[in-house]
């Protein structure tokens, strides 16, 4: 079969293929796939690839232009890359590299309740929280912010929404960063992207943002999902959302500005959505200032959000959220860039590691990670498509040596949204989830419906089977959908 | 010449716009873009609101005034909720864009719109001239 990618591509092993850097002039490093032959054929009928390519052109690239087996295309880069750069080599830092949606991330919710106990409760459960959580397009939230609240929310991030009683303590220490990245300035964000955060707080968002209810189907590391405390048959909660409208206009207005960096720090990028500057020019700090205050902000998000679902439960089962052992498990980011310390050579260097659509996983006896996981590595969270699994990994060593600590994301879509339309014309998807599988989905358009339908994604199982497979993240537990709010 | 249409991008939205000038190549690229928001088939009803877009922009590059021009309008839509749906542009050229767009007022959240697009974006955009006059593609980030 003919593919859209013409290029070369040689393949290391099972898992690993590689774009030479020669593919074209202007690389500063080859590309690596990750992929199995089945994924691999989708991809190449993408326009991915050569995304891939673009991105090794960025100055200060170390090692490779990286994708994950969820790579999909994107603008600028391509969804499913990490890219690091060496700040002492001319490394940049690219707000295409992170995305519109600045941490849009997944947290993973525990419970006591198995699905025996969960019961005949489902629907209203699933109703209860539809009503509770504000989602749709340019939704407005209940949890209200004055702009001192606003700047406190870019600094501290979810400490914040935990100082507010939206959660415990304990709560921060089972997010990256602790929910907080260091060295948010509030006045490098303009007021326009002030104004679009002020009243979302505390929404989920439109798209592929959800809220959803799952059981526990399959365990596969008895002693890492003992630690993370998971078992088979319980009830679990996943929230996926990011910084709405302000992570938005925060990139929107740096790529606009930094695409005038281009000649001013003479750079070469074949594509403008690659708009760059160096890392520790003004530019480039200014854009990093601004993109954690997005960061922080997406964090106090999904910490309001798992507070209006706690006070859900609480409704439905009559009991307070702790008794009902509704605890985080973790939440992760999975659009950011990152001054992380990373080996290079024989040689321990800071390097920023832009993750687009990619996740964070450190392996066992990683420092950042909470003592609980010290020695299982860091709990790595998968969403996959409505109808079918998410998965819970966990870090692994491959990852420090290969990926700059980073793996896969998601399911990545493999159909374009007018084409799910189409595939899904006259078709109910919400009835058709009921029917087949027993799924209730709440969501505010049909349209929504349409585009994220199951077979506009990949199969998640085989994603994660290749980021198992190549050691970057170990499979803990399987989770499988029973209610579903979306946007 | 058809105005433009919707193209496929696996994660995200495009669309391929004409013009027989650059002038009409920017109104139709505003349109397209509000179809994106909310299908072209969609009839906004209420009270016409009409809004003055001024952007001053030196640059010699119509792509960026381009990606401006759409992004202004994106960002009245989101905060002042005014769906547009007809742009008549004054004046562009190389210090910027001077523009009228008309529109309805609707509150998003109580309408069932469709798409919500987080930003426009610059990825391989290119305003190309040929004989029958301007094209390029735009993608939306969705």
């Amino acid at each position: 079969m003919a593919h859209a990618w013409q290029g070369k591509l040689e393949k290391l092993d099972n898992f690993r293929w590689k774009i030479p850097q020669t593919y074209k002039s202007g690389m500063n490093v080859p590309g690596l796939i990750y992929a199995n032959e089945s994924l691999l054929s989708g991809i190449l009928n993408d326009k991915a690839p050569e995304q891939v390519a673009n991105v090794a052109f960025l100055p200060g690239i170390v090692k490779y232009s990286l994708a994950m087996p969820d790579i999909h295309w994107g603008y600028g880069f391509s969804i499913g890359g990490v890219a690091a750069t060496d700040p002492e080599n001319q490394g940049v830092v690219s707000p295409g590299g992170v995305g519109y949606d600045i941490n849009c991330g997944v947290r993973l919710v525990r419970s006591d309740l198995t699905l025996k106990e969960l019961g005949s409760k489902l629907e209203t459960l699933v109703n209860l929280l539809f009503n509770n959580i504000p989602s749709g397009v340019g939704s407005s939230g209940n949890i209200r912010a004055s702009v001192k609240d606003e700047e406190e929310i870019f600094v501290k991030g979810a400490e914040w929404a935990v100082k507010k009683g939206c959660g415990v303590k304990e709560d921060l220490e089972f997010i990256e960063d602790k929910g907080s990245m260091e060295g948010a300035d509030p006045s490098k964000v303009s007021k326009r992207a002030y104004e679009r955060g002020r009243d979302q707080s505390g929404t989920l968002g439109s798209g592929n943002h959800f809220l959803e209810i799952q059981v526990i189907d399959e365990i596969y590391d008895e002693k890492k999902a003992n630690a993370f405390n998971l078992f088979k048959g319980q009830i679990t909660m996943m929230i996926h959302s990011g910084s709405r409208g302000l992570g938005y206009q925060i990139c929107d207005d740096y790529v606009k500005s930094m695409i005038s960096c281009l000649s001013k720090y003479n750079i070469n990028v074949p594509d403008r959505q690659l708009a760059c500057a160096p890392i520790n020019s003004p530019e480039g700090k200014a854009y990093l200032a601004s993109m954690k205050c997005a960061a922080n902000y997406a964090w106090t998000n999904r910490q309001c959000l798992m507070y209006l679902a706690r006070d859900v439960f609480e409704k439905v089962f009559n009991k307070s959220w702790s008794s009902l052992g509704l605890r985080l498990v973790y939440d992760v980011a999975h659009n950011i860039a990152k001054m992380e310390k990373h080996k290079v050579g024989d040689k321990e260097k800071f390097l920023c590691v832009h993750r687009k659509g990619a996740t964070r996983a450190f392996p066992p006896g990683h420092p950042d990670l909470p003592d609980s996981y010290k020695d299982t590595g860091q709990p790595v969270i998968i969403p996959g498509d409505m109808g079918t699994f998410s998965y819970i990994l966990a870090g692994a060593a491959g990852s420090m040596e290969e990926t700059f600590g980073s793996t896969c994301h998601g399911a990545g879509r493999c159909l374009s949204r007018s084409n799910a339309i189409k595939a899904c014309h006259g078709r109910q998807i919400d009835k058709e989830l009921f029917n087949k599988s027993g799924i209730i989905v709440r969501a505010k358009t049909r349209g929504t419906l349409a585009e994220e339908a199951p077979e506009a994604y990949k199969n998640v199982s085989e994603i994660v089977n290749v980021v198992h497979g190549a050691g970057l993240s170990i499979k803990v537990a399987r989770m499988r959908p029973l209610g579903v709010i979306k946007g | 010449m058809k105005p433009f249409e919707l193209i496929d991008h696996t994660a995200d939205v495009g669309i391929k716009v004409w013009g027989n000038t650059l002038t009409e190549l920017f109104e139709n690229a505003a349109r397209g873009m509000f179809a994106v928001i909310a299908r072209e088939a969609y009839k906004p009803q209420g009270s016409k609101i009409e809004k003055n877009i001024e952007i001053y922009k030196n640059t010699d590059s119509f792509e960026e005034i381009l990606v401006n021009w759409l992004s202004e309008l994106l960002y009245v839509f989101n905060r002042e909720k005014i769906y547009f749906s007809d742009f008549k542009i004054l004046s562009l050229n190389n210090n910027g864009i001077e523009a009228q767009a008309n529109g309805v007022n609707l509150d998003l959240y109580q309408s069932n719109l469709y798409t919500e697009i987080k930003a426009v974006t610059f990825h391989n955009l290119k305003i190309e001239e040929d004989v029958n006059g301007f094209n390029c593609t735009i993608i939306f980030d969705v």
